[in-house]
């Protein structure tokens, strides 16, 4: 909008002042120049006319405070000067940013009120700035967030980052018990003759089994190769092969389900468990498996 | 803890501010966000920008290991995830080829992306599924390492301004179909590609940056071409079998880009242009050319020297020129042809807007001598003239100092600088 513009919509603008109401009620008048920086001053300038007395003074929002407007002023009024040359306009919002956090935050709050974008993008940036690389506790502190998650909650979505003590923790847990239901499956493995092999569909592949003690590897998907087989992933031998060790692993639990039931079943992800699999074959090892414990072991997807 | 009397100072801000400041922090950190609190949970999954750099690489010395948790982590990020995908970029991460990279294309070409990079590292190439011809939003792609095979339906990426191919496999018939299917295409480059014969076709066309061995570059449709960096690797039998041909490569090359503004020639970039030069006189003037930049050119071979000329005199705005010599003359050679420089370079010539010249790798060879002479005596303001000798020999340089003292300056500013290397 050009001064020219300005004085043609109307004459009553070029007055070097408009007023401005805060969120504590308050007025002020200030230079319109430096206020029409604003998108939302000059659009209430423009498309409503307020501003131009004290009795029609434009309505900030309700984030702007006396002291955030004073600071948003100090920022346009650097900055509508055009003749600063970019390091020096850097080195203001470097210095301009050096406020305490809560301060910080308000400012950013009013001046996405006020749609002065630069000055939130700096702000976000600052903001930003402080996030980076700290703790949760330490982001916690400073922004005063509540510390209102679960245990569980917290690991959810983070259970593949290993930088995390308590995850590592309970990764070594889970291997742990990995290991031990590897060992034990071995162990029924060696006196596979005993079982009838069974044939039986899974999630639409239907493999054919011969029942052989398969090398220790950690447990992957099998949602996941499948999804891969299906895009087209020609070649993706090992993918296949996992997925068939993990069906051979689960058709075991399931073998110990179906010789008491005598029914081929669908094994879910997370087993049916129905109290059936405590019963074992007469070659077995003794030990019990535990339910619960196995039930906490399949990967959480 | 004082949590009741002290306010939550920022997770009530907008969610567009939240993403804003989201997008700006590596993204483990923004992802770690989600354990600050309950409302932060999930405020980093609706974010559109993801960057994966060597800042969300693990320290480990096991690399099957970094790399696999590295997938992980993508994967599963990506399934987290919820909205639209504006920008994706896997950059310096030593990202090796894997088949989960074919889900991510996937689930990236129903998500609206729109800048999509994929650097991988070093390995196997890795072939791009065809969903991701799908990706009907793209504005801006960058592959490192990738096969490209369009299918025979594609039509381009409508949206496309920028395309950036490093080391990519893809046919000449696919990279020229892509080029000119893509209508918005602004910026351009390709890089080590081999033994193609390019021609571009692209009306939007304002950066161009190619770097190969090629056997022949044509800009067919190019006419607001502002910027052309090319780096031209020609193996001895390319330049062979060019000799002969009748089509001037200058025309052919330089011919359709009056809004020419920068051009770079590195490697054997004047010797391409020179073959085929018909010695003419040149039609086009390139009214707003102000930075030429040449390396590599051969001062023993007079063709080349044409082609600079010519290049010099079509841009009566050229304001800054570098020129490097070439590293394979030998000094001392006996100059052949000086009668060369009186036909070419009438003394009305005049360089009016040339103000800085820079000179690299000069031999020393006559042909170099009257370029040097041809400058200085057709630049009335020229301010500066920087020479760096390439021969070592103190009795070589001091010869050609000495020739150079006696030429006669246009400009009463020109100051020359005779930087003896280390």
């Amino acid at each position: 909008m050009s001064e020219i513009d300005m004085s043609v919509i109307n004459p009553e603008m070029m007055k070097p002042y408009v007023w401005l109401q805060t969120s504590d009620d308050s007025i002020q008048q200030v230079e319109q120049e430096i206020a029409m920086f604003c998108p939302f001053i000059c659009q209430e300038i423009i498309q409503k006319s307020m501003g131009s007395s004290k009795n029609c003074a434009i309505c900030l929002p309700q984030q702007v405070s006396p002291a955030m407007l004073s600071l948003i002023l100090d920022y346009c009024r650097f900055h509508q000067v055009l003749g600063r040359s970019n390091k020096e306009r850097k080195s203001y919002d470097e210095k301009f940013v050096r406020i305490d956090t809560e301060r910080l935050c308000e400012l950013t709050s009013a001046a996405d009120s006020l749609q002065l974008k630069p000055l939130v993008d700096l702000t976000s940036r600052a903001l930003a700035r402080i996030i980076e690389g700290r703790s949760p506790e330490e982001i916690r502190d400073i922004f005063h967030l509540p510390d209102d998650l679960t245990e569980e909650e917290k690991l959810e979505p983070l259970r593949n980052i290993t930088d995390d003590p308590r995850i590592r923790l309970l990764n070594r847990l889970y291997a742990k018990k990995r290991k031990e239901l590897k060992e034990r499956e071995r162990i029924k493995a060696l006196s596979k003759d005993l079982f009838t092999p069974y044939n039986f569909k899974s999630s639409g592949l239907t493999l054919a089994q011969n029942v052989e003690v398969e090398e220790e590897h950690v447990d992957e998907r099998s949602v996941d190769d499948l999804l891969s087989f299906i895009n087209g992933n020609d070649g993706d031998q090992k993918g296949i092969k996992t997925s068939k060790n993990k069906k051979k692993n689960r058709r075991k639990k399931d073998q110990q389900k179906n010789s008491s039931l005598k029914e081929a079943s669908v094994p879910e992800k997370k087993e049916e468990v129905n109290g059936h699999n405590n019963r074992h074959h007469s070659s077995e090892a003794d030990r019990p498996q535990k339910l619960t414990g196995k039930w906490k072991i399949l990967p959480a997807d | 803890m004082g949590d009741f009397l002290d306010p939550d100072l920022i997770s009530d801000l907008p969610q567009s501010i939240i993403e804003t400041i989201l997008i700006q922090l590596p993204i483990r950190d923004a992802v770690r966000t989600s354990i600050l609190s309950r409302k932060w949970r999930y405020k980093w999954s609706t974010i559109t920008q993801l960057v994966f750099d060597e800042k969300c690489y693990p320290t480990c010395n096991d690399r099957e290991l970094v790399h696999k948790s590295v997938v992980e982590f993508i994967t599963r990020l990506l399934f987290l995830h919820q909205g639209p995908i504006h920008k994706f970029h896997i950059v310096n991460a030593s990202l090796a080829s894997c088949p989960a990279i074919n889900q991510w294309i996937l689930f990236l070409s129903r998500n609206d992306i729109k800048d999509f990079n994929l650097e991988l590292g070093e390995g196997d190439f890795f072939r791009m599924p065809s969903c991701f011809f799908g990706c009907e939003k793209l504005t801006r792609l960058e592959l490192s390492r990738c096969e490209l095979y369009p299918p025979a339906s594609f039509k381009g990426f409508s949206c496309l301004k920028s395309l950036n191919l490093h080391q990519v496999l893809i046919s000449p018939e696919a990279i020229e179909s892509l080029i000119s299917s893509c209508p918005l295409l602004e910026s351009l480059s390709l890089s080590y590609f081999d033994c193609l014969a390019l021609t571009v076709c692209a009306p939007n066309l304002k950066y161009l940056c190619l770097e190969g061995e090629f056997t022949e570059i044509c800009l067919v449709d190019t006419p607001l071409l502002v910027e052309l960096s090319v780096a031209m690797y020609m193996t001895d039998d390319v330049a062979e079998h060019m000799e002969q041909s009748s089509t001037c490569n200058f025309v052919k090359f330089l011919g359709g880009v009056p809004n020419l503004e920068r051009l770079v020639g590195l490697i054997d970039f004047t010797k391409y242009l020179s073959i085929g030069n018909d010695l003419g006189h040149l039609a086009i003037t390139y009214n707003y050319l102000e930075t030429i930049e040449m390396y590599q050119v051969s001062f023993e071979d007079m063709k080349e020297i044409l082609v600079v000329l010519r290049l010099i005199t079509s841009s009566p705005n050229l304001k800054e020129l570098h020129i490097s010599g070439s590293s394979n003359i030998s000094a001392g050679t006996y100059a052949a042809g000086m009668e060369f420089w009186e036909k070419e370079c009438p003394s009305d010539s005049i360089l009016s807007q040339l103000k800085l010249v820079k000179l690299t790798e000069m031999s020393g060879v006559p042909h170099e001598i009257e370029f040097i002479k041809f400058l200085l005596g057709c630049s009335p303001v020229l301010e500066t003239m920087s020479i760096i000798p390439s021969m070592y020999d103190m009795e070589c340089q001091l010869k050609m100092l000495v020739e150079l003292m006696k030429f006669r300056r246009a400009s009463s500013k020109a100051e020359v600088y005779f930087i003896r290397g280390d």
